[in-house]
């Protein structure tokens, strides 16, 4: 298990790591990083595109991406995940998504991390992004 | 007894987007969720325990809508702020004054949405050993959620907006608004400038 008086990883993304402290608060088990899973092999069987989903939870055999970016460049990651699920029906994959990730920052009353997220808090009653996020 | 209408609020108005769910409609549903618990739980002795402070509202309607005898109990824990550095640092700020070894205990909370909190108070619940442990929640956030929880009761399933009011706070605030609503891009900015 990964912990803070163990080795911490190297973070790509800070967000990744406030998240990785929000399980370790509530003393989840997590690896990051632990699998990577192939998605695209070229004609001599060489894999060509592959997907390391960010977090494992293991009592849970969750597998977790999670994104900041706004949708539209969001689209890749999305891609990858259907991709994953149809390679690896077996395997659980949640990915995240950054209207998400505001909202647990937010939760959590981490205002600096959430408006480190791209993007305005408007939002709309049906889920469809408010007047501020038309571009999502 | 009549709760306030949104034009009620005044100067809270404008940081109010909408109502999402009007105050008859909350209403009606804990009415509902009361008659389900009281024949579940009829000659049980049940014990609701709720986890302060966003179920108070919840559960002093929840209670008076059981028509049968309950007993209840309050818990409060830390939340995370960023500042622990310890792994499993949940603190515990007010605990159950009652036992709950052999009981029937139905742990009443305002909100699900990852589960991750709900995880681990259920896991420390489970030690003392109750007879029985479920869980009813007034709002449910099922797109959120990174651990499942069989949820034996739920009002209301949400998506991922952000929500205020009938014990749901945002930044401490409004959760006194009898009905729940969205907050407007105004209230949450005006917050970030505090």
């Amino acid at each position: 298990m990964n912990s803070p008086e163990q080795r911490r990883p190297q973070f790509v993304h800070p967000a990744e790591e406030v998240f990785a402290k929000i399980l370790d608060f509530y003393d989840l088990e997590w690896q990051y990083e632990p699998h990577t899973f192939p998605l695209e092999w070229d004609e001599q069987g060489q894999v060509v595109e592959a997907f390391a989903p960010d977090f494992y939870l293991p009592d849970q055999d969750l597998y977790i991406e999670l994104t900041t970016l706004r949708p539209k460049l969001a689209n890749f990651k999305n891609r990858r995940i259907r991709r994953m699920q149809e390679l690896y029906p077996e395997v659980h994959i949640k990915l995240i998504k950054r209207r998400e990730m505001r909202e647990l920052m937010v939760k959590y009353g981490l205002y600096e991390n959430a408006e480190q997220i791209q993007g305005t808090a408007a939002q709309s009653r049906n889920g469809a992004p408010g007047p501020s996020e038309e571009d999502e | 007894m009549s709760f306030a209408t949104l034009q009620e609020f005044g100067d809270l108005g404008p940081e109010i987007k909408e109502v999402l769910i009007p105050t008859q409609a909350l209403q009606q549903r804990v009415v509902e969720l009361g008659r389900a618990i009281s024949q579940d739980y009829a000659g049980k002795d049940p014990l609701l325990v709720g986890l302060l402070k966003g179920v108070v509202i919840f559960m002093a309607d929840l209670v008076r809508a059981i028509t049968i005898p309950v007993e209840l109990d309050f818990l409060a824990v830390s939340k995370y702020s960023g500042q622990q550095s310890r792994t499993g640092s949940v603190r515990l700020e007010k605990d159950l004054s009652t036992s709950i070894t052999g009981r029937e205990v139905l742990f009443v909370v305002d909100m699900v949405d990852t589960g991750l909190s709900l995880n681990y108070l259920l896991r420390s619940l489970r030690t003392r050993q109750p007879a029985s442990l479920e869980v009813c929640a007034m709002f449910n956030k099922p797109a959120h959620r990174l651990i499942e929880l069989p949820l034996k009761y739920t009002g209301f399933d949400l998506d991922d907006r952000i929500v205020a009011g009938y014990g749901l706070a945002y930044q401490e605030k409004y959760r006194n608004l009898p009905f729940l609503a969205l907050l407007s891009a105004q209230a949450l900015h005006n917050h970030k400038a505090d």
